[in-house]
């Protein structure tokens, strides 16, 4: 129980401090003081995740909030994966001082955004998860509105406001949902709803969850304040949205819907698959042509954050495999490729794709590697991260009834052992639609590995004559780099590593 | 002999009687020694400090704390503190301190926003403080009716002696609308008279008055004139006009008791004159399903129209006050579902909103007596306050965020999540979609403002260090640790009221 509260309370405590006294901090003090609590939260997170370390205590008994927070093979890859992104994030800002406003603040607001994340994939109380799932915006809102790109004040303050307003819209969406369940079973602990499941209107429920949730996935049509945010907020900002913020979405479908509500769940999940595979296409359209270099993968990130809804919505085990080994993929590659393209948008000043510019092969070599690295992965190549999500994901949609529900899956993590048997009576009744969505999306794999080399041609081979070679990688990029390299090899290359065991027998009988 | 008739527990009564006999005090400690201007304040914050601690006697009572019984055949009592008048009760008496350490009457910064002197504009807030204190533990409809004009005439007093532009406008306007208010309040009590044979708030004799055609016709109607007589002092739109005229021309702190002691004292005429009419709302009756269908819509109208307004004031007090307006309609929509939680809701919501807008109206106050000209408010003001004065700012921020509900300010999301509760609970799906809207129009409200806090700040505009009035220094930090205390222990709030 220790180790949890040091991992939430040093990066929200640190971070409230490193605001309140922003005046008087200088950078030095700051980036170190936030490293260090990035560091310590890391080793508490990864500790208390191997222990299996919680929490269970009253809060605010007298309204039934409780403290119970808890990790399972569901959260804990994306507890591991939200406090390593937050190192990283915070040892970026050594080399790249943050503009806009004091280090103190920055940093302040970096760790609040860990510690909401943190929260989020925790607790196991419905309310809790609510109060979670929002401290992570005004944090957001200031670190785009205050550091974001300096180029254009009114399209910051737009693309900052955007992403308030519409996330708190899905979230408030989501409350309704959460609501609705609380109000009927009469406890806002999950695993007492999970035993005694809401039995009125659950489709109704399911519904409101996952359109409040699809706005922060983003799922399409509800995805349009993502590419402003993405390409207007600190590389940080954009590493953090991409890596972290987006997995609150699906975790929480995964968490709420799937788990809470499945039988409403199974009825809409054909309309979120489909919606998902809208996602992919569009997605992938628009980075056919996107000029913006940060907007093209915040456009990607639609596309593959279509994947994940499409395995969630085929509603099998497979499914829900390759929702979780997609959706970490996707904050380790996110990651690789927002940093990069933030480190060639400081050198450059824009990174638009329609300037000429000389080779990233011949200029800055390591730049180009790490460059090329993301994009393969992005791109789906077997042997790095990216490739299982999607390859799992068209397989289950293929065959969306085989390898039993996911429902299993989840709701075994969540009471802790105990099978509930649950018949998947027509939750997939048109298994050649599933197969047509199949089809669409590995069309828009096809996609992705278009607009992929696409981007490789323009900035990797160039067409101007190469002019200064100094200015490759610094250090502390190199770090960030490899390190998300690392996971992105470990991933590909041991993916079950990372997904719930597939030793149980009940899963796949 | 008076206790033959009525039995009298002096210290479950002492919230009303402390500030009212500080009130009578105030006057004359005045008379006697006209000089003694430093003595106001002390002798004010002693009445309600007594009144607060009474509160703790009313929890250990009997749940609810009685007295003024009648005798046993009749039985009634004609003061009941219930939870959620007990947590009306708290509010209002700190309400009323913060309000009173504002204004720091006794000193220069009183003559320069009031006129009448410290005696009058003390006694003034402390006799409205007792009327609204009254107004919750009320049960008959005389009293009621008393309380509510006791905790309305000196506030429109206290308007009219303010020394803004167009004070005695602001203050006509207020008068006016008090007395048509008065009027449907007379009306509604008399057919209420008339249809239930009872001049108290009883369940029984609603529910004879039901079962009998033409007496249920004119409960009804009576219903109708009462809320809205009450949805006058709440605020609500249609009966909403008078807010922004006299939150314009009236200074910080005034506005600030209008905002939330003369608002909390309302919601409790309101529950008042509604528990009675919990036995209407059984399944499957009309009675039910119209009262809650227009509490519901007012709701709706109120938060909707106020938050609208609210994205394009100017002048901070004019955005407080359509504010206030959207925030009635939060108070109301849980309040339409007339059940025990929903009255629990209501109030939980009220006080955690009263307590983020003191942080609020303390910090403006601040602003606007420190600003250039302090004759016009604008936003811009604030321009850079998070730099010039962090901890003012940091007050403010925790403030909006309360009232936009959004973390850090964890009691304002919970507040929210408590007032959303009860309708989804009643399935009435409109109005749950009209609250999500008005979560996401609120936080632009509110948002809009703090934008302009954290802006860096204008190199030429005035970063002349505020002066605070030690009083301002003190509400603005009770202020504060309230909203702290209150989002580490959203607990303390909502389970005060249940």
């Amino acid at each position: 129980m220790g180790l949890i509260l040091i991992a939430l309370l040093l990066p929200g405590l640190v971070g409230a401090t490193l605001i309140l006294l922003s005046h008087r901090v200088g950078s030095r003090t700051a980036v170190g003081v936030a490293l260090l609590a990035t560091l310590g939260a890391l080793t508490a997170t990864v500790a208390a995740v191997a222990t299996h370390a919680r929490i269970d205590r009253p809060w605010a008994g007298e309204i039934g909030l409780g403290w119970i927070f808890e990790s399972d093979m569901i959260s804990a890859p994306l507890l591991v994966l939200t406090a390593g992104i937050s190192v990283l994030v915070v040892l970026h800002g050594l080399r790249h001082a943050p503009t806009g406003g004091t280090p103190g603040l920055y940093y302040g607001l970096l760790l609040l955004i860990e510690f909401g994340a943190l929260s989020t994939f925790w607790t196991r109380d419905l309310i809790v998860f609510f109060i979670a799932f929002e401290i992570v915006l005004v944090p957001m809102w200031v670190l785009i509105h205050r550091f974001g790109d300096d180029h254009d004040p009114a399209a910051r303050r737009a693309a900052a406001l955007r992403f308030v307003l519409y996330t708190a819209l899905g979230s408030s969406i989501m409350l309704a949902g959460i609501l609705a369940i609380v109000t009927q079973v009469g406890s806002s602990d999950m695993r007492a709803i999970l035993a005694a499941p809401p039995q009125h209107s659950q489709m109704l429920i399911a519904t409101l969850l996952v359109l409040g949730l699809g706005v922060k996935v983003p799922l399409w049509p509800v995805h349009s304040w993502l590419p402003p945010a993405h390409t207007i907020a600190p590389t940080a900002g954009s590493v953090l949205l991409a890596a972290i913020l987006l997995k609150m979405g699906t975790y929480g479908l995964i968490r709420v819907p799937l788990t809470l509500t499945p039988d409403g769940f199974a009825r809409i999940a054909p309309l979120l698959a489909t919606l998902g595979v809208v996602g992919i296409i569009w997605g992938g359209l628009i980075c056919l042509v996107e000029r913006d270099l940060k907007r093209l993968i915040a456009y990607s990130s639609v596309a593959h954050m279509g994947f994940v809804a499409l395995a969630l919505g085929t509603n099998s085990e497979l499914g829900l495999r390759a929702a979780l080994i997609a959706n970490l993929a996707h904050g380790v590659i996110s990651a690789l490729l927002f940093f990069v393209v933030g480190s060639l948008k400081e050198r450059w000043g824009s990174v638009d794709l329609a300037v000429v510019r000389p080779a990233l092969r011949e200029t800055w070599p390591g730049l180009g590697f790490a460059v090329m690295v993301g994009l393969a992965a992005s791109l789906g190549l077997p042997g790095l991260a990216g490739f299982w999500g999607e390859f799992l994901a068209i397989a289950a949609a293929w065959n969306p009834a085989g390898g039993g529900t996911a429902l299993a899956v989840a709701q075994s993590q969540v009471s802790g052992g105990s099978w509930v048997v649950w018949a998947a009576e027509g939750a997939v009744s048109t298994e050649l639609a599933f197969r047509g969505l199949a089809i669409v999306a590995a069309l828009g794999a096809v996609l992705a590995a278009a607009y992929s080399l696409r981007v490789a041609k323009v900035i990797w081979m160039g067409d101007a004559a190469p002019r200064d070679r100094a200015g490759d990688l610094s250090w502390v990029e190199l770090v960030i780099v490899a390190a998300l390299i690392l996971a992105i090899l470990a991933l590909g290359l041991f993916p079950y590593a990372v997904l719930p065991s597939p030793s149980g027998p009940a899963v796949l009988s | 002999m008076i206790a033959d008739l009525v039995t009298i527990d002096a210290w479950v009564l002492a919230p009303v009687l402390a500030p009212a006999l500080g009130a009578l005090l105030v006057l004359v400690l005045d008379v006697l020694a006209p000089k003694a201007r430093g003595s106001h304040l002390p002798l004010s914050l002693i009445a309600l400090g007594a009144g607060l601690g009474a509160l703790p006697y009313a929890v250990t009572a009997d749940s609810p704390a009685r007295t003024l019984c009648l005798p046993a055949p009749q039985g009634r009592c004609l003061y009941e503190v219930e939870p959620w008048g007990l947590g009306l009760q708290l509010i209002i008496l700190a309400g009323a301190l913060i309000v009173l350490l504002m204004l720091g009457p006794g000193t220069r910064q009183l003559d320069d926003v009031q006129r009448g002197g410290p005696a009058v504009t003390v006694s003034l807030v402390l006799a409205a403080t007792a009327g609204a204190a009254m107004l919750p533990a009320t049960r008959d409809l005389p009293t009621w009716l008393v309380a509510i004009e006791l905790a309305t005439l000196p506030a429109i007093a206290l308007v009219a002696l303010s020394r803004g532009r167009g004070a005695e406008g602001g203050a006509l306007s207020l008068l006016m609308v008090s007395l048509t208010s008065f009027a449907l309040l007379a009306i509604g009590i008399a057919l209420w008279v008339l249809a239930t044979g009872d001049a108290t708030f009883s369940a029984d004799t609603v529910r004879a008055a039901v079962e009998d055609t033409d007496r249920h016709r004119v409960l009804l109607l009576s219903i109708l004139f009462l809320l809205a007589g009450v949805g006058f002092k709440l605020s609500a739109v249609p009966f909403h006009t008078w807010t922004p005229q006299a939150f314009a021309v009236a200074d910080e702190a005034i506005s600030a008791y209008l905002a939330t002691v003369s608002k909390a004292a309302a919601l409790g005429g309101a529950i008042v004159l509604l528990s009675p009419l919990v036995v209407l709302t059984g399944a499957g009756s009309d009675d039910g399903f119209s009262i809650r269908l227009v509490i519901g819509v007012l709701a709706l109208a109120s938060m909707t129209l106020g938050n609208l307004v609210a994205l394009r004031a100017e002048d901070p007090l004019r955005l407080l006050a359509w504010s206030t307006i959207a925030q009635a309609g939060w108070v109301l929509a849980p309040l339409a579902m007339l059940t025990s939680i929903s009255v629990a809701a209501a109030t939980g919501y009220l006080l955690v909103y009263a307590v983020g807008s003191l942080a609020v109206f303390a910090v403006a106050a601040a602003v606007h007596s420190g600003a250039e000209g302090a004759g016009e408010r604008r936003l811009t003001a604030y321009a850079g306050l998070a730099r010039r004065a962090p901890l003012l700012a940091l007050v403010l921020g925790l403030g909006l965020l309360t009232l936009a509900g959004l973390p850090p300010a964890v009691v304002g999301v919970v507040a929210k999540v408590v007032a959303l509760g009860p309708v989804v609970d009643a399935g009435l799906w409109w109005l749950v979609g009209a609250m999500i809207v008005n979560i996401v129009l609120g936080i632009a409200v509110y948002l809009r403002w703090l934008l302009v806090v954290i802006r860096p700040a204008d190199p030429e505009a005035g970063l002349t260090r505020l002066r605070l009035d030690p009083g301002l220094r003190v509400a603005i930090a009770l202020a504060g640790l309230a909203v702290v205390l209150l989002s580490v222990a959203p607990g303390l709030v909502f389970g005060l009221v249940r």
